[in-house]
């Protein structure tokens, strides 16, 4: 009986205390909320654009896993929008253009304002067009405008899916193509004429539903900066290039002109300014863009030591984009030059960073080292690494008495290790601007073996094209009359005729565009330090190939 | 028998308990409590070196050395430095003039420790007379003045980097002490740091007696100097000019001569005739340099245009005309090393070792003087002689005429031209960004040209026209409250521009 009554005791214990803890276990691992947990928590901002998520379908894939960025714009914005698109309140508003509106305020990626540029965000929206980010200053100091439209109040809020940033203004896509945009400005209703003429108008007129042909870049020529040329009216533009009389030919120049004036491709001039030069719808030809005192120049450049001056565009009127592209205005008028080609002797020992020491250059030698492979001293030279550290030097080498660089043009060439195993794998090296056209190509070199069973046969790749002739860094000059080495292939590049300076022949290649080339050199037998390069002549195939010879003092000699 | 056991267990648990007094006892055995510190003129004297070592490094691990901050801070968003191959991309979001509260730099932690103890010693020194019979007045002063004076100078780097920071003078010695604080207008702390220093300029003793540890330890001319460089901020220049001559006229300092070679008196060697005030470093404290310069693990070099734009390339002359502060002192022109800090001759043909690295961090010295009172006299409509003390300058360095030839006539040619030549006389040493910020400000952003074009040469083409747009709200020439601070001190408000 009392072991019963204790049994039933201690029941009753067991059940008091365990009736007692009510564990409340934490099932989350975060208390951070999503981006419309966020929109909720602040319903004083963004009811509103709550609302337009859940009415538009998209509050609940916003409100799970994912990386996004969203431009919340606040009640007051949304509110305005709503009296724009005439609806009375969100549940009034047409259901499809809530979509969009979300669709245009969505980036698939989460960016913080640090990338934000001068130009268009690296991700499109998820409704197909890109958004332009910029800095407005004003009364209340500067903030980040988006699209022109919304100023950034809050920024880089992040939550679990991604970042808001708050914006003042809902965010509204452009609606028309450039060729409409730019029919609806009076200033450019040259420029117009001639797209229309040209059949170009249709052209910038139509969305490609493949958005990798949709997007297009056009710099626009305004009235005013034909009649700066001397350009009044479209029959003006036509009388001067029109030879053809039919626009529409491809082979027409008007044609060309516009052309000319199209890229592939959709840039803003944050993006013109981040590459040297644009490829235009018209074949082969390109624009180059640079960076002068804060204005983009279009087409600025040195041919042969002249300078031609270029044009600017104008950055406030620029930057306008459209549903397939983007427009500029330039403050100029430019055509498709044809440049007749020129030979180019290239002394590749002076390059940017010798030139800025006077008490070295042509002075004295110098070595430029790589300290490690993502190393990069130099601006248009560089060199696949070699395995060997110590070998990753550039030399300028300057030799008034010795016999290697004595009869080099200006006694100065460079000096680069080059060979597998141990050595630099390639050099790679920039050319100054050369006119498209055909050119044999002849490397200038002092040869030299730095023993005497040193080879250094190396292949050359211009613009990644394989040369169909070798040279041999070790390997003289042969004996012969001119035109006897010519047909070998071998030239006297230099006044003196010591059998150490080699111009080599290494092929024709066809440039097809006017710009700076790269080429580069493959050693693919030997390896060797004393490989001195000294010119690299590119000369148009009808030209004179021998001559001119450089003198020590760097005059040419032309017979 | 039972009664036996009983008195012995208990004989046994008093015995047991009283030898254990010991553990009761609160004080800490590893380490000293503020109770038995402060007792002696050693122990004050301990502490002031503690202050001067809290600036060679971080204390806690968690931030950097303070000269990186110097240097960032200093250099990063002006034109002569440019990203390396190793740059974090937080420093380059420095440089593009995106900077974000989570940015590591955006940190004045560092600089605050550093207070605190200056602000330790003020209040705690006093007593310290009463325990301590040989503990002088005149240690005393002496100890209170070097507090005053690094408060100042730290103050003086917060006020310019972020403008409005919390004012703190009191130490922080126990948890009690911990508390929440707002921000100081600008000017108030501008003043705190003038009284501070006008009190260390009268405690101050002129010389230690040895030259080196003048240059290391804040003499009365130190504090002369970091005035001059606050009325100059404050656009008070009688003031500043006043200070300078003070300075001038002590006859302690002067330029290192123009056979020597500057590098070396100034860089590799250090504590030159011309130094002011400078952070020793030595082989057994080394700087944070070597990582941020060194050629393997390059994140800043010097800016391209410096040689042909800044300091001049002669091509005119058989034998060139060098600015023997181009390079070779300030940078290798060949690979943009900078050469003042990882330079090991004026050759440019030996770099410093990991080892070596403990180049002196340069707050002042005597040129600046010089030319902060060309500035301030300048602005006091004395051009011709505000020409005269840059002439000085540039005779020392041999420097090379190009460019614009300075016109000692008109006060804001000369106001342009003195502001070349700091950048090309200080070039690195963490004074550039605050050099344009305070001659943009004057005459309220009449030089905001100076940012701009400053701006267009080191700021990443696609981003300048931004950049541009930022600089003409005053508060983006500040850095943001880090995260944390405002996270923590619910009081702090951040500076608007970082909406």
């Amino acid at each position: 009986m009392t072991r019963k009554k204790l049994f039933y005791m201690m029941v009753l214990i067991c059940g008091v205390f365990t009736a007692c803890t009510k564990a409340t276990l934490k099932q989350s691992t975060t208390e951070d909320v999503n981006i419309v947990g966020y929109l909720r928590q602040h319903p004083d901002s963004f009811s509103l654009f709550e609302k337009v998520l859940v009415r538009a379908g998209y509050s609940d894939y916003l409100n799970a896993y994912g990386a996004y960025t969203c431009f919340a714009p606040t009640n007051s914005a949304v509110q305005l929008w709503l009296n724009k698109v005439k609806a009375s309140n969100v549940e009034a508003a047409d259901i499809n253009t809530l979509q969009d509106m979300v669709k245009f305020h969505l980036l698939a990626d989460t960016l913080t304002t640090a990338s934000f540029k001068d130009g268009k965000l690296p991700v499109p929206t998820m409704f197909g067009q890109f958004l332009v980010t910029g800095v407005a200053s004003g009364e209340r100091g500067s903030s980040y405008l988006v699209n022109r439209q919304g100023a950034v109040t809050k920024s880089n809020v992040r939550v679990g899916n991604g970042l808001i940033h708050v914006i003042d203004q809902v965010l509204e896509p452009a609606k028309l193509t450039i060729a409409e945009e730019l029919a609806a400005k009076p200033d450019f209703s040259i420029f117009v004429e001639a797209m229309k003429a040209t059949g170009y108008y249709d052209r910038l007129n139509t969305v490609d539903a493949d958005t990798a042909k949709r997007w297009m870049t056009v710099i626009a020529e305004s009235n005013k900066a034909l009649a700066d040329s001397g350009i009044f009216s479209f029959a003006d533009l036509k009388a001067r290039y029109s030879h053809t009389g039919n626009p529409a030919g491809a082979t027409d120049s008007l044609h060309m002109y516009m052309a000319y004036h199209i890229l592939s491709g959709i840039k803003f001039l944050g993006d013109i300014i981040n590459a040297p030069s644009h490829q235009t719808l018209q074949p082969q030809e390109v624009i180059s863009t640079q960076l002068i005192n804060q204005e983009v120049v279009v087409n600025e450049n040195v041919f042969n030591g002249v300078l031609e001056k270029g044009m600017t565009v104008d950055r406030v009127a620029s930057d306008n984009a459209a549903t397939n592209g983007v427009w500029h205005s330039i403050e100029g008028h430019y055509q498709v030059k044809y440049r007749k080609p020129t030979a180019v002797y290239w002394d590749v020992a002076t390059f940017e960073e010798i030139l800025k020491l006077p008490a070295t250059y042509r002075k004295a030698s110098k070595d430029f080292v790589r300290q490690s492979e993502a190393d990069q001293p130099l601006k248009d030279i560089t060199w696949g690494w070699g395995a060997l550290a110590g070998t990753n030097v550039l030399s300028y080498y300057y030799g008034p008495t010795v016999s290697i660089g004595q009869y080099c043009n200006y006694q100065d060439a460079i000096k680069m290790p080059l060979g597998l195993p141990n050595r630099p794998t390639y050099l790679e090296l920039r050319t100054p601007p050369i006119i498209k056209g055909k050119y044999k190509i002849w490397i200038c070199y002092s040869a030299r073996n730095q023993s005497t069973s040193s080879q250094q046969l190396c292949e050359v790749y211009v613009n990644g094209t394989l040369m169909p002739r070798t040279f041999n860094f070790v390997v003289k000059r042969p004996t012969g009359t001119n035109a006897e080495l010519e047909a070998i292939g071998y030239k006297q590049y230099t006044e003196n005729a010591a059998s150490q300076m080699v111009g080599r022949l290494v092929g024709t290649y066809e440039f097809t565009t006017t710009d700076r080339q790269i080429i580069r050199f493959n050693p693919i037998n030997g390896t060797q330090n004393d490989n001195y390069l000294d010119m690299i002549h590119f000369i148009p195939v009808d030209d004179d190939q021998v001559f001119p010879r450089f003198k020590p003092d760097g005059t040419q000699l032309f017979q | 028998m039972k009664q036996l056991l009983i008195y012995i267990s208990m004989f046994l648990i008093l015995a047991g308990s009283v030898s254990c007094n010991k553990w009761l006892e609160l004080k800490p055995n590893d380490g000293l409590v503020r109770e038995d510190f402060w007792k002696t003129k050693e122990q004050v004297s301990a502490a002031v070196t503690g202050i001067y070592a809290s600036m060679l490094d971080n204390t806690t691990g968690k931030t950097w050395a303070m000269p990186e901050y110097l240097f960032i801070w200093g250099e990063a968003r002006a034109d002569m430095v440019s990203p390396g191959f190793a740059t974090r991309a937080e420093e380059i979001d420095i440089v593009n003039m995106n900077i974000l509260p989570t940015n590591s730099y955006a940190n004045w932690r560092t600089f605050y420790e550093t207070i605190n103890y200056c602000n330790t010693v003020i209040k705690l020194a006093p007593n310290v007379m009463n325990e301590d019979n040989t503990f002088t007045q005149d240690m005393l002063n002496r100890a209170v003045g070097e507090a005053l004076t690094i408060r100042g100078l730290m103050y003086f780097y917060l006020v310019r980097t972020f403008d409005q920071v919390p004012l703190k003078l009191e130490p922080t010695v126990s948890d009690n002490d911990l508390s929440s604080m707002v921000k100081s207008s600008s000017d108030s702390i501008l003043n705190q740091i003038v009284s501070d220093l006008k009190a260390a300029e009268n405690l101050l003793p002129e010389s230690y007696g040895n030259t080196s540890v003048d240059r290391g330890r804040a003499t009365k001319y130190t504090a002369a100097t970091i005035l001059a460089d606050t009325y100059l901020w404050m656009e008070k220049y009688a003031e500043c000019a006043a200070q300078c001559d003070k300075v001038i006229a002590s006859g302690r300092y002067g330029l290192v001569n123009q056979e020597t070679s500057l590098f070396n008196a100034l860089f590799w060697i250090g504590n030159s005739v011309e130094s002011i005030f400078e952070l020793q470093y030595d082989a057994q404290k080394l700087n944070p340099f070597f990582m941020m310069f060194a050629a393997n693990s390059r994140r800043w070099s010097a800016a391209s245009h410096l040689m042909e734009e800044v300091y001049g390339v002669d091509m005119v002359n058989a034998i060139p005309v060098k600015d023997k502060r181009g390079d070779g002192m300030a940078l290798r022109a060949e690979d943009a090393t900078i050469w003042k800090y990882m330079g090991a001759n004026d050759a440019g043909t030996a770099t410093r070792t990991a080892d070596q690295s403990f180049a002196h961090w340069i707050f002042y010295r005597y040129a600046d003087i010089l030319l902060m009172k060309a500035e301030a006299i300048n602005q006091l409509d004395q051009p011709i002689e505000a020409s005269r003390l840059v002439k000085t300058i540039r005779e020392r360095a041999t420097a090379l005429d190009f460019g614009d030839a300075m016109d000692s006539t008109s006060k804001s040619g000369m106001e342009e031209y003195i502001l070349q030549e700091r950048s090309r006389e200080f070039a690195f040493e963490g004074k550039r960004w605050y050099d344009l910020v305070r001659n943009a400000k004057r005459n309220n952003f009449a030089g905001l040209r100076y940012l701009i074009n400053s701006a267009s040469k080191s700021i990443a083409p696609d981003m300048q026209q931004s950049a541009y747009a930022k600089l003409r709200d005053r508060n983006s020439l500040f850095m943001p409250i880090a995260l944390y601070e405002l996270q923590t001190n619910k009081l702090l408000v951040q500076n608007p521009f970082y909406k």
